[in-house]
């Protein structure tokens, strides 16, 4: 970035800074109307609150049993994460290396579904996982392990999608090297491509993370029992129909997406890497 | 070649069996019908104190009790969608009326419950003459008024609350708010009560036999809806929140609510009195009153887990500890014989009073077609209020969507 | 490069199998269910009627007018956020002091999930709008529209960046070093070489953002609902209603089928016209 004159530098700091501010005003609403009670929002929602008590933060933690539930999300997220990464990025290498119709097919498909609605298919996806457990004894519903395996379903045809679009990109040449000095179909993908697919991995690992985190509506009609429920579950009691308990619900967001931003941050130095690699040569 | 195809197959096999396994390992431990009540309801409010009543009760009688989460929004759908791929729980709630009878088939005989026979009449929700549905408690809406600016005493007609909207001062003086049920459908459920055969008169217009226009109830309900569009805030410009918050710290002089608002309000100093009026469509005296949920059992629970779940309403209704958590807890008003509650606020008295002397009209709303409410009836009112609709053409094309969702 | 078919099909089955079981079936099922009469509830039999519920589709103002309404959103939207995107791409990647904590910043939208952002939301629109005299923004047949792709774009803009992010760190540095000593400025060097090799970015957060906004639920129901006069309803939301709300669930099913049908066609024209140029490149 050698065009740029240093006010001209400051001057682009200071907009983005600026923008960015302003960017996130909806999310200062959510953290200042965390601390206010009913009466001071209704005052004024925008104003800082008049007190930083902790109280709408302890309530809204007990009453979302938060470190099960946070327990529960863990694994479920951490867990469903790691299966997608690994299938999804084998499938979609296997899908642009081997060319032939029936993975053209399969891959259109897997991304045409992408395209479906949930509340379409929560029915009949019930229906049937209810089926596995009556009649073949293999029970999917209320389990966390039942759930890994339905968002392993849902999150294929995006973990494909991105991971084929960049497989497409990488030279075959590394490969046939690979193959020529002895290595087999699958240690090639493991020790050659797929520390390759990094950057889509961190991609692919960053979008699901928090697609699978903020998820309310499947985990809602499989997981029923107390000791099972994730965090968006547990704060479901603070929505009712017309009343909602505002800051309860809010602070329970604000620690529902700390361990995201936690997460994020240690993540995009990944992302970061790459491209101050090629910026100190540039 | 063939070696391959051996491993990978194997390979496949092993991890299907495997996922099945970690299925099957967690089977044992939650096994279906294994003497434990599940309960499934939209009243989030009273989420935290049912959850400790829970544990209470299986203290007392070693009985687990679950309690699934909700959001009252999604409520329905998940019920909707649990029961009809058997996975509901034992016992759940519902709107008595339109829900329930869409429902009944799942809906378990309670009639042998021995506090069945003590519910104020006509409260339990009876299907071909079997107790299906044991009421929480009634609810009842009108005008919310504040008595130090407010003298109800002076509206008892229709042209009497037309006048006090025009002449109050400020713009605020009758509240609705945007939310659909209370923009339109519980203002619109005192024209249909105060018809001689609330039910019949449903019917009529459902099949088309009359106009609501036709009625006088319905020409006076335009006229009040007109007013508010003429001297009010404009409804849908205001949220169930800030409606509340405009009445308690006193902008507001009267809204259109009930007494499940009273919760909004304690997080106020509310500094004067309030009561409860009713809507003076047809010089109407009385509250609109009703049962907003049940309980029901589900039958497609094993005979045994019904069995538990009656076992739960009995002692719910019963016994001091579920007594007391129904009166003080949820603080509910009370719907059975035996059961009172000394702390209610003055709206929930007013409604408590209005039941005691039969001061009541139904909810004739619950017996609207399903849905109605969200997907026809609150458009075109929201139409009426940004729009210049004449209050016939409101009430003409509420007409027409009753008629198209029968 | 050869690769055995036992190989293949230990790369791709275990994944294709899930997949078939989890969305497939179901979706089958749902094609199924769209030829009956049915309320969505098992112990209530359902009555075959063939194609009577695609027929009535057609027939359906209502739902035509949220297809209508829902193309021109999404088609907007798609050029807000993807615009967006890019434009955030391109500032967090430069050497800017603030890049890191812009990133981060950028980004949070999208972390937060759920009702919550469409209240928040709504309270800006409805009552901060009125109180600078904007008027009421959520009950415009056209502003409530322009509402709903603020907040799409606000929160979308941010999760596209990411992919533009990797597309742009994965751009060779001695492709950007040559254009430099050729001599090309920094418009230049964006339009005739970083455009160009981004173009797999393109593909795939097109596609991203013309699915999540054709399939917009959650914004809708918080933000606006249906609306006065049906003015704000998108086709997710009118098929939520149909099937939940009106127990219409086999009629329901028919305008899903649909819905999915008019996406897919959209969709498979845009990935093929951009394929093409990454091609052609």
């Amino acid at each position: 970035m050698m065009y740029y004159s240093k006010p001209f530098k400051t001057f682009l700091n200071v907009i983005t800074v600026l923008f960015c501010v302003l960017y996130l005003f909806p999310i200062y609403l959510i953290l200042t109307n965390s601390f206010k009670s009913r009466s001071q929002m209704y005052e004024n929602m925008v104003a800082l609150p008049k007190s930083l008590s902790l109280q709408y933060y302890m309530s809204a933690l007990e009453k979302m049993n938060f470190f099960t539930s946070l327990k529960n999300s863990l694994i479920l997220t951490v867990v469903s994460i790691t299966v997608i990464v690994i299938f999804a990025s084998m499938t979609a290498w296997m899908f642009v290396r081997s060319n032939n119709k029936l993975s053209v097919i399969l891959f259109d498909l897997l991304v045409a579904t992408m395209l479906i609605p949930f509340q379409t298919i929560m029915m009949p996806l019930m229906q049937e996982m209810n089926w596995f457990g009556f009649t073949l004894g293999i029970k999917m519903t209320d389990t966390i392990p039942g759930l890994i395996f339905m968002y392993l379903g849902f999150g294929a045809g995006m973990g494909v999608f991105l991971y084929h679009g960049f497989v497409s990109s990488i030279p075959v040449s590394l490969e046939e090297a690979a193959t020529i000095d002895g290595c087999n179909t699958w240690k090639t993908f493991w020790q050659i491509v797929f520390p390759m697919l990094k950057p889509t991995t961190m991609t692919v690992i960053i979008l699901d993370v928090i697609w699978i985190w903020n998820d309310y509506l499947l985990p809602s009609l499989t997981l029923k029992s107390t000791a099972n429920r994730t965090i968006p579950i547990s704060t479901a009691k603070f929505f009712g129909q017309y009343t909602i308990s505002w800051n309860e619900a809010m602070a329970a967001l604000v620690v529902t997406i700390i361990p995201v931003v936690i997460f994020y941050l240690a993540c995009q130095k990944y992302i970061v890497e790459g491209v101050a690699a090629g910026a100190v040569k540039g | 070649m063939k070696k391959n195809k051996v491993i990978a197959l194997t390979l496949i096999a092993t991890m299907i069996t495997g996922l099945c396994l970690t299925g099957c390992g967690a089977k044992g431990a939650a096994a279906k019908g294994g003497g434990k009540i599940t309960i499934f309801q939209s009243k989030t409010e009273i989420m935290t104190d049912l959850n400790q009543l829970a544990k209470d009760y299986q203290a007392e009688t070693g009985v687990e009790v679950e309690v699934w989460e909700t959001t009252g929004d999604s409520y329905y759908s998940d019920l909707k969608t649990g029961l009809s791929t058997q996975a509901g729980a034992t016992l759940f709630s519902l709107q008595p009326g339109a829900e329930s009878r869409e429902m009944a088939d799942y809906l378990a005989d309670l009639s042998d419950l021995s506090f069945v026979k003590k519910i104020g009449s006509g409260m339990a929700d009876e299907i071909d003459g079997k107790v299906v549905g044991i009421p929480y408690t009634v609810e009842g809406f009108g005008l919310v008024y504040n008595k130090d600016k407010v003298d109800a005493s002076k509206i008892t007609t229709t042209a009497d609350l037309i006048s006090y909207l025009e002449s109050s001062d400020a713009e605020n003086a009758l509240g609705l708010s945007q939310e659909d049920y209370f923009l339109i459908a519980h203002i619109l459920n005192a024209p249909f009560a105060v018809q001689q055969d609330p039910d019949g008169y449903l019917q009529s217009v459902l099949n088309g036999e009359v106009r609501m226009n036709d009625s006088k109830a319905f020409q006076e309900f335009a006229q009040i809806m007109e007013a508010i569009r003429a001297n009010c805030k404009n409804p849908v410009d205001i949220t169930y929140d800030n409606n509340c918050g405009d009445f308690a710290t006193g902008k507001t002089a009267m809204i259109h609510q009930g007494n499940w608002c009273t919760g909004m309000f304690a997080d106020y100093d509310v500094t004067f009195d309030m009561s409860l009026a009713p809507v003076p469509v047809e010089g109407n005296k009385k509250l609109s009153v009703s049962v907003p949920i049940a309980w029901y059992v589900n039958t497609d629970a094993s005979e045994e887990d019904q069995k538990l779940a009656k076992d739960f309403l009995e002692w719910l209704y019963t016994s001091e500890t579920g007594k007391s958590y129904m009166m003080d807890k949820f603080n509910f008003i009370p719907v059975v014989e035996g059961m009172e509650n000394n702390n209610l606020d003055p709206i929930n008295q007013a409604v408590s009073e209005a039941v005691i002397s039969g001061n009541t009209i139904p909810w004739v709303m619950s017996d609207w077609p399903a849905g109605i409410v969200t997907t026809d009836l609150s458009p075109i009112t929201k139409e009426f209020f940004t729009t210049d609709m004449t209050g016939a053409e409101l009430v003409d094309k509420l007409n027409d969507a009753f008629v198209a969702a029968k | 490069m050869k690769i055995g078919k036992g190989w293949y099909a230990l790369f791709t089955a275990p994944l294709m199998i899930i997949f078939m079981i989890v969305v497939v079936i179901p979706f089958v099922i749902g094609i199924g269910y769209s030829f009956f009469e049915w309320d969505g509830l098992a112990k209530h039999a359902a009555t075959f009627v063939g194609f009577s519920n695609y027929i009535d589709v057609f027939k359906d103002q209502q739902f035509l007018n949220a297809t209508v309404r829902t193309t021109i959103f999404t088609l907007i939207s798609v050029v807000t956020v993807n615009l967006l995107g890019i434009i955030f791409a391109l500032i967090v990647t430069t050497k800017l002091r603030v890049r890191n904590v812009a990133r981060t910043m950028l980004f949070m939208p999208y972390l937060i999930g759920g009702l919550i952002l469409g209240y928040i939301w709504k309270s800006v629109f409805q009552e901060f709008f009125l109180s600078i005299e904007w008027g009421n923004w959520l009950t415009d047949p056209v502003k409530s529209i322009i509402a709903m792709i603020v907040v799409t774009t606000w929160q979308l803009a941010g999760y596209v960046m990411i992919v533009y992010i990797t597309g742009i760190m994965a751009i060779p540095a001695d492709v950007l070093e040559a254009a430099q000593v050729d001599g090309a400025n920094y418009m230049q060097t964006l339009f005739k070489v970083k455009f160009p090799m981004l173009m797999p970015s393109f593909t795939i957060c097109l596609f991203l953002s013309l699915s999540n906004c054709f399939k917009i639920y959650d914004v809708n129901i918080s933000l606006t609902g249906v609306g006065p006069n049906y003015q704000s309803e998108m086709f997710s939301l009118n098929i939520y209603n149909e099937i939940f709300s009106l127990s219409n669930f086999g009629y329901g099913q028919a305008k899903a089928i649909i819905f999915f049908l008019i996406i897919a066609v959209i969709t498979l024209i845009q990935v093929s016209i951009t394929k093409k140029r990454e091609v052609a490149l």
